[in-house]
C-alpha cells in the first residue's frame, strides 16, 4: 500500500502539470453532480419508510384526514379582554380569510374562529356554526365570541386560550416541506394587516412542522455561511503560522476538493441531502486541513534545514524532500485517517438511514482527504518556484533563531515536556480525578430531543412556542388511536366512557394541556340538545342515541370536524393529546402514563391502542438513535483499539494511545451532563467525531516518540525532541481547529453551536491529555515501553 | 336532493313535444309539414346559439333554477348517496324525500326520512325553504324521541356528511350571485350555456366564483365547477344521467367531486311528480308520526 502510494506520488511529481489537470478534471466531474442535489429536511426520514411507526403514522393521517399544521397564535397581554375586541377579532378574521388563499393550505380544515364550528342550543334552537364572521359589531359581540368558545370544552384551550385572552389558528398544509414557505407568507400577511392599523396584540407562528422545515432552510443557509466563514478563519490562522499564501492555499484547496468530491459522490450516488449530510463540509474541512498541516509542517522543517546548509545555495531539492516527508508521515497519517474513518464509519451500525449515509460518506471523505493530501500537496509543492518556498521557511523559526514569538513558543513547548516528565505522577492523579468526576457527570445525562430546541432561545419560533404554550393547551400534538375489532364499537357508551376516563388520566400528566375526543363531541351535543342542563353533559345510554347525535352533528355542522376524531365506520377513535412541550422526554412520560392506565384498565371489546403524531414519532427515532449511537461508539472504540495495537505492535501502546480519546469522550459528555444540556441527535452524532479525531494527536505523538527515541541518546533527549517540531504541529492544529470554528458559535442553530463547542473541546482536551498525560504515563511506563 | 323532481317543462320542451304530435297526426298535410320545418329550423337556430333572441344570463339562470329545483308542484323519490372519502372509504346514506312547492322559484318544503345507516333509521329532517329569511329546519331524533329546531345559518356546510352542501341540494338563491354568460360549449353532445357566477357577499362562501354549464334545451345544469379563494378549481358537479320522467327531464344520477377529499354519487329512484303531497304533512307533528302514505 505504502509503496503503491509512493509510486503514485513519484509519478505525479514527475509530471506535475498532468497530475494537476487530472485533479481539476476530477473536481469538475464531482462538481457537475451538485446541481442534481435533492434536499430532504424532514426528520421523519430519520426512520426508514417501512418502520412500523411510520406506517402507522401514515395510516392514522389517512384514517382521520389529519395534516401537519402551522400554528398561528394571536396574544394580547396588555388588555384585560385580550384579543376579544371588535378591531382585533376583525383582524384575526381578515388574517384567516387571507390564509386560506395561500397555495398549499387545506382551506377546508383551517381551525379558526371564522371557520371552526361551535355548537349551541340557545333558545331551543340547535346552532352549529363558526364562532364569528368577518365583522364584529361591538364589544359585547366580541366578548360573546370569547364566552361561547370558553363554554365549549372542545374549543377551549384549543382555539381560544383558557384565560380568555388569546386566539389560535391551526393552518393545515398539504406538504410538510412547504411549512417554511407558507409560514413566511403568513408572516407577510400579518405585516400587511398590521400596516393597516394594529392594536396591542402580538402574532406568533410556530409548530413542529414549521420548526423542522425552517431548520432545514436555515441549515442550508448556514452551510453557505458558517462553513466558508470557518474556512476563511482557518485560512487566516494558518497564514499567521506559515506566512506563505501559496502553501496555506494548498491546504485549503485540499479541503475544498475533499468537500466537493465527497458531496458530489453523495449526490451522484442518488442520496438526498439530509440535515445530517449538510454538515459533511463542516466535518471534512478540519480533517483535511489537519492532514495538510502535518505534511506541510514537516516538509517545511526539512526544506528550511536543507536550504540553510552552506552548499545548497539557498535552494533545496524539493522533489526529494517532499518524497521523504510523505515517506515519513505515511504511517501516522494513514492511521489517523483510518481511525477517523472508523469513528464515522461506525455510524453505519445505527438504525437511522440518514445517519448511516452521513457516516459512510464522511468516512469516504476522510479517505479522500488523505489521498488528496498525500498526492496533491507534493504536486503543488513541485509546481512552486524555489523563491516562494524559500520565503515560506524563512520566518517561522524552525531551528532558526530570530523570531521572538516562535522562540517563546519553543521554550514553552520544552518546559511543557519537562514538566510532564517531572510531575508525571501528579498529572496521572489529577487526570484520574478529572476522569472520575466526568464519569459522574455522564450519569446525570438526560436523553432528550426536540426539533424546536435546535433553534436558539431567542429565535422567533421558540419565542412563539413559549408564549403560546403558556396560554393554550399545547402546540405539540400527539394522537392516541383506539382501534376496535369491528365497526360500530366506538359509539357504544362503554367505549366512550372508557375514552373519557383515559383522557382524565392523561390530563393528570402536567405537560398535557388538553385532550379532545369523540366523547367530548357526544357530551357537548347531548348538553346542547337538552337545553344546556348540566346533568346532560354526559354520554347517552344507548349506542343508537350516540350514533344519532353524531349524525345530527354531521347533518348540521362540518362533518369533516367529526372525522378527525372518529372514522366513518365507528371502528376507530382518535384522541388528540395537546402537549405544552415538544420534548421527547415529556412525550415519553405521557406514553408511560397511558400504558400504565391500559395495564390497570384494559380497553373494552378487544380495542387496541397505538400512538402517532410528529411529537411521538420523534420519540421513536430518538430511542433508536441513542442506543444505536452507543452501540456504534462502542464498536468503533474497540476497532480503533485493535488498529492501534496493530500499528504499534503493542497492546500496551495501543491502550496508552486510547487514553486521550477516553478522557476526551468522558470529559465532553461529563460536561454535557453537568451543564444539563440534553443528549440529543446532534450530540449523539458528534460522538463519532470525538472518537475519530481525539485519537489523532495520540497517534502522531506516540509514533513520533518511538521514532525519535531510536535516533536519540536518552529518554530525556527524546522528550525534548518530541516537544519540538511534532508538538508544534499538534499545537498549531489545536489552535487552527478550535479557533477556526468560532463562527459556528454565532449560528442561530443550536446544533451548529454544538459542533463549534465540540471542535474546541476535542482539540483542547485531547491535545491537553496528549501533551501532558501521555508523556507522563510514558515516563512512568518507560521500562515496559522500552523507552528508557 | 331536489334534482329528481326538478325540471319544469320548459317552453322549449313543450314545443318539442308539440312538434312530435304534429309529425304523427299531420305529417302528410302541407301546413303540418310547413309547421314542422319551421319548428325544426327554429330548434336548429336555438341549438347553435345563433339566434339573436338568445336569453341573457339572468334569464338562463332563472329558468335553470326552475327546471332543476321546482319541477312539478310536488314530488317524491328515494335517494341513495354513496360517499367516498379521501381515504377511499365508502359509506352510504339512503333516505326518502318529499317535496312541496309553495311558490315556484320561491318557498318550498322538504321532508327527509333516513333509512340507512341502520342506527339512524327513522331520523327525520324537515326544511322550510324561505326566500326572505333563513330557512327553518327541524330534526327528529328517535333514540331519545326528541324534536329539535336546527339553525340554518350556514348553507355552505355539508349535507349529511356528503360532498354536497345544503345549497347544492336545495338551491342557491339566484339573487346571491351576479351571472355572466361567457359562451357556449358542447358537453357530451349537448349544447350548453356557460354561466360564470360571482358571489355578491364573498365572505360567507368558500368559493371565489363558479361556472355552470346549462343545457340549452331542458335547462338542467350539466356541469358545475367551483373555484377556491386562490382561484383554483376544487369542486366539480356533474349530472351523470338525465332521464325523462313524467315528461320532465330529471337528473337521476349526479356526482360531486371535491379536490383531495373524495366524491359523492347521488342516485334517485322511484321519482314521481305531482303525486298530491299536501302541505300539512310538513309539520312538527308529522316528525313523530311519518305520513305512511308517502313514507313506507
Amino acid at each position: 500500500m505504502k509503496s503503491l502510494l509512493l509510486k503514485i506520488v513519484t509519478h505525479a511529481i514527475a509530471r506535475p502539470k498532468t497530475a494537476l489537470a487530472l485533479f481539476v478534471i476530477a473536481t469538475v466531474i464531482f462538481l457537475a453532480m451538485v446541481p442534481r442535489i435533492k434536499i430532504d429536511t424532514d426528520p421523519e426520514n430519520m426512520l426508514s419508510p417501512d418502520e412500523p411507526v411510520r406506517i402507522a403514522q401514515t395510516q392514522v393521517k389517512r384514517d382521520f384526514a389529519l395534516h401537519d399544521s402551522i400554528i398561528v397564535g394571536i396574544v394580547d397581554d396588555k388588555s384585560s379582554t385580550g384579543v376579544f375586541t371588535p378591531e382585533t377579532l376583525e383582524r384575526i378574521a381578515a388574517l384567516s380569510y387571507e390564509i386560506v388563499k395561500i397555495d398549499g393550505v387545506i382551506a377546508a380544515d383551517l381551525l379558526s374562529p371564522v371557520t371552526t364550528d361551535d355548537i349551541s342550543g340557545d333558545g331551543g334552537m340547535l346552532t352549529i356554526e363558526p364562532l364569528m364572521g368577518r365583522t364584529v359589531i361591538d364589544e359585547a359581540a366580541a366578548l360573546r365570541v370569547r364566552d361561547r368558545a370558553l363554554a365549549n370544552p372542545i374549543l377551549k384551550d384549543m382555539l381560544v386560550s383558557g384565560d380568555g385572552t388569546a386566539v389560535l389558528l391551526s393552518v393545515p398544509i398539504k406538504e410538510k416541506h412547504e411549512s417554511h414557505r407558507i409560514s413566511t407568507e403568513i408572516a407577510r400577511i400579518i405585516d400587511e394587516i398590521k400596516a393597516g392599523g394594529a392594536g396591542t396584540e402580538e402574532y406568533h407562528i410556530t409548530g413542529l412542522a414549521v420548526a423542522e422545515d425552517t431548520f432545514g432552510v436555515e441549515m442550508f443557509r448556514q452551510m453557505g455561511i458558517s462553513a466558508p466563514l470557518a474556512g476563511l478563519l482557518i485560512f487566516l490562522i494558518m497564514l499567521f503560522f506559515f506566512r506563505s499564501f501559496a502553501l496555506v492555499a494548498s491546504a485549503m484547496i485540499v479541503a475544498m476538493m475533499t468537500v466537493i468530491w465527497t458531496t458530489g459522490a453523495l449526490i451522484g450516488a442518488g442520496f438526498s441531502m439530509h440535515i445530517m449530510s449538510s454538515m459533511i463540509p463542516i466535518f471534512l474541512m478540519p480533517i483535511a486541513v489537519l492532514d495538510s498541516i502535518h505534511i506541510l509542517s514537516d516538509f517545511h522543517t526539512r526544506y528550511a534545514a536543507e536550504a540553510a546548509t552552506p552548499s545548497s545555495d539557498g535552494k533545496a531539492d524539493k522533489k526529494a524532500i517532499i518524497l521523504s516527508t510523505v515517506d515519513e508521515l505515511f504511517t501516522p497519517m494513514f492511521f489517523t485517517s483510518l481511525t477517523s474513518a472508523i469513528g464515522f464509519g461506525s455510524l453505519i451500525l445505527t438504525p437511522i438511514p440518514p445517519v448511516r449515509v452521513f457516516g459512510a460518506f464522511v468516512a469516504l471523505g476522510i479517505v479522500l482527504a488523505w489521498f488528496i493530501t498525500i498526492v496533491f500537496i507534493p504536486v503543488f509543492v513541485t509546481l512552486l518556484s524555489d523563491s516562494t518556498l524559500k520565503k515560506f521557511g524563512s520566518d517561522t523559526g524552525n531551528g532558526t533563531p530570530g523570531n521572538n514569538s516562535t522562540d517563546r513558543l519553543k521554550r514553552f513547548q520544552l518546559s511543557l515536556g519537562r514538566f510532564a516528565v517531572t510531575h508525571s505522577k501528579k498529572i496521572v492523579v489529577v487526570s484520574l480525578i478529572v476522569f472520575g468526576v466526568s464519569l459522574f457527570g455522564i450519569t446525570k445525562t438526560e436523553v432528550n430531543d426536540n426539533p424546536t430546541r435546535w433553534f436558539k432561545h431567542s429565535h422567533p419560533i421558540r419565542v412563539a412556542e413559549r408564549v403560546l404554550n403558556s396560554h393554550f393547551g399545547g402546540t405539540y400534538m400527539a394522537y392516541l388511536v383506539l382501534t376496535a375489532p369491528e365497526p360500530g364499537v366506538i359509539t357504544r357508551p362503554e367505549t366512550l366512557k372508557y375514552i373519557e376516563s383515559l383522557q382524565a388520566h392523561m390530563t393528570d400528566v402536567d405537560v398535557v394541556g388538553k385532550t379532545t375526543s369523540i366523547t367530548d363531541v357526544v357530551k357537548k351535543v347531548s348538553y346542547e340538545l337538552n337545553d344546556a342542563a348540566d346533568e346532560m353533559y354526559r354520554v347517552p345510554d344507548t349506542s343508537k342515541a350516540v350514533a344519532q347525535y353524531l349524525f345530527l352533528y354531521e347533518m348540521s355542522g362540518d362533518a369533516d370536524d367529526l372525522y378527525h376524531l372518529v372514522d366513518p365506520e365507528y371502528a376507530k377513535a382518535n384522541i388528540w393529546v395537546q402537549l405544552k412541550s415538544g420534548d421527547n422526554k415529556e412525550m415519553k412520560r405521557v406514553e408511560t402514563a397511558a400504558a400504565a392506565y391500559f395495564e390497570k384498565n384494559p380497553p373494552p371489546f378487544g380495542i387496541k391502542t397505538n400512538w402517532a403524531g410528529l411529537t411521538y414519532l420523534n420519540v421513536v427515532w430518538q430511542d433508536k438513535m441513542v442506543y444505536g449511537m452507543l452501540k456504534s461508539l462502542g464498536s468503533g472504540a474497540v476497532l480503533v483499539f485493535i488498529v492501534m495495537t496493530l500499528l504499534f505492535r503493542s497492546a500496551l501502546i495501543g491502550a496508552l494511545s486510547m487514553i486521550p480519546l477516553t478522557i476526551t469522550v468522558a470529559f465532553i459528555y461529563g460536561i454535557i451532563g453537568y451543564v444539563g444540556k440534553f443528549y440529543d441527535m446532534p450530540i449523539a452524532v458528534l460522538s463519532a467525531l470525538t472518537l475519530g479525531i481525539s485519537i489523532d494527536f495520540a497517534i502522531h505523538f506516540a509514533e513520533r516518540t518511538r521514532r525519535l527515541r531510536t535516533e536519540s541518546g536518552s529518554w530525556a533527549e527524546t522528550v525534548d525532541r518530541v516537544f519540538d517540531e511534532p508538538v508544534r504541529a499538534i499545537i498549531r492544529n489545536m489552535v487552527v481547529i478550535s479557533l477556526g470554528f468560532v463562527p459556528l458559535f454565532f449560528s442561530p442553530l443550536v446544533p451548529y453551536q454544538t459542533v463549534g463547542f465540540f471542535f474546541a473541546a476535542i482539540m483542547a482536551v485531547s491535545g491537553g491529555t496528549t501533551l501532558l498525560l501521555l508523556p507522563a504515563l510514558m515516563n512512568i511506563l518507560k521500562g515496559p515501553l522500552r523507552l528508557k | 336532493m331536489t334534482r329528481e323532481f326538478s325540471c319544469i317543462i320548459s317552453r322549449l320542451c313543450k314545443r318539442d313535444r308539440r312538434s312530435s304530435l304534429l309529425s304523427l297526426q299531420g305529417l302528410f298535410s302541407l301546413p303540418g309539414l310547413i309547421g314542422l320545418l319551421f319548428l325544426l329550423s327554429l330548434l336548429t337556430l336555438l341549438a347553435t346559439g345563433a339566434n339573436a333572441a338568445e336569453p341573457n344570463a339572468d334569464e338562463i339562470v332563472e329558468r335553470s333554477n326552475l327546471a332543476y329545483y321546482y319541477a312539478g308542484t310536488d314530488g317524491s323519490a328515494t335517494v341513495k348517496m354513496t360517499i367516498t372519502d379521501s381515504a377511499e372509504r365508502v359509506r352510504t346514506r339512503e333516505f326518502s324525500m318529499l317535496r312541496y312547492d309553495v311558490k315556484d322559484g320561491a318557498e318550498q318544503k322538504f321532508y327527509v326520512y333516513f333509512r340507512t345507516p341502520a342506527d339512524v333509521e327513522g331520523m327525520i329532517f324537515m326544511v322550510w325553504k324561505n326566500t326572505k329569511k333563513d330557512d327553518d329546519r327541524w330534526l327528529y331524533i328517535p333514540a331519545v324521541d326528541l324534536v329539535k329546531r336546527v339553525a340554518a345559518k350556514n348553507k355552505r356546510s355539508s349535507f349529511a356528511g356528503s360532498h354536497s352542501t345544503y345549497e347544492d341540494v336545495s338551491g342557491r338563491s339566484t339573487g346571491d350571485d351576479t351571472h355572466e354568460l361567457i359562451g357556449s360549449e358542447n358537453i357530451d353532445g349537448r349544447e350548453a350555456y356557460v354561466i360564470l357566477n360571482r358571489p355578491k357577499d364573498a365572505d360567507i362562501v368558500e368559493f371565489s366564483e363558479y361556472k355552470v354549464w346549462i343545457d340549452k334545451v331542458h335547462f338542467l345544469p350539466l356541469k358545475g365547477e367551483y373555484f377556491d379563494k386562490a382561484g383554483k378549481l376544487y369542486k366539480t358537479l356533474l349530472s351523470e344521467r338525465i332521464e325523462v320522467i313524467d315528461d320532465i327531464a330529471t337528473v337521476v344520477q349526479g356526482r360531486v367531486t371535491v379536490e383531495g377529499r373524495g366524491s359523492t354519487v347521488i342516485q334517485f329512484s322511484n321519482v314521481k311528480y305531482n303525486v298530491g303531497i299536501t302541505e300539512k304533512i310538513f309539520d312538527e307533528r308529522y316528525l313523530r308520526r311519518p305520513p305512511r302514505r308517502w313514507i313506507k
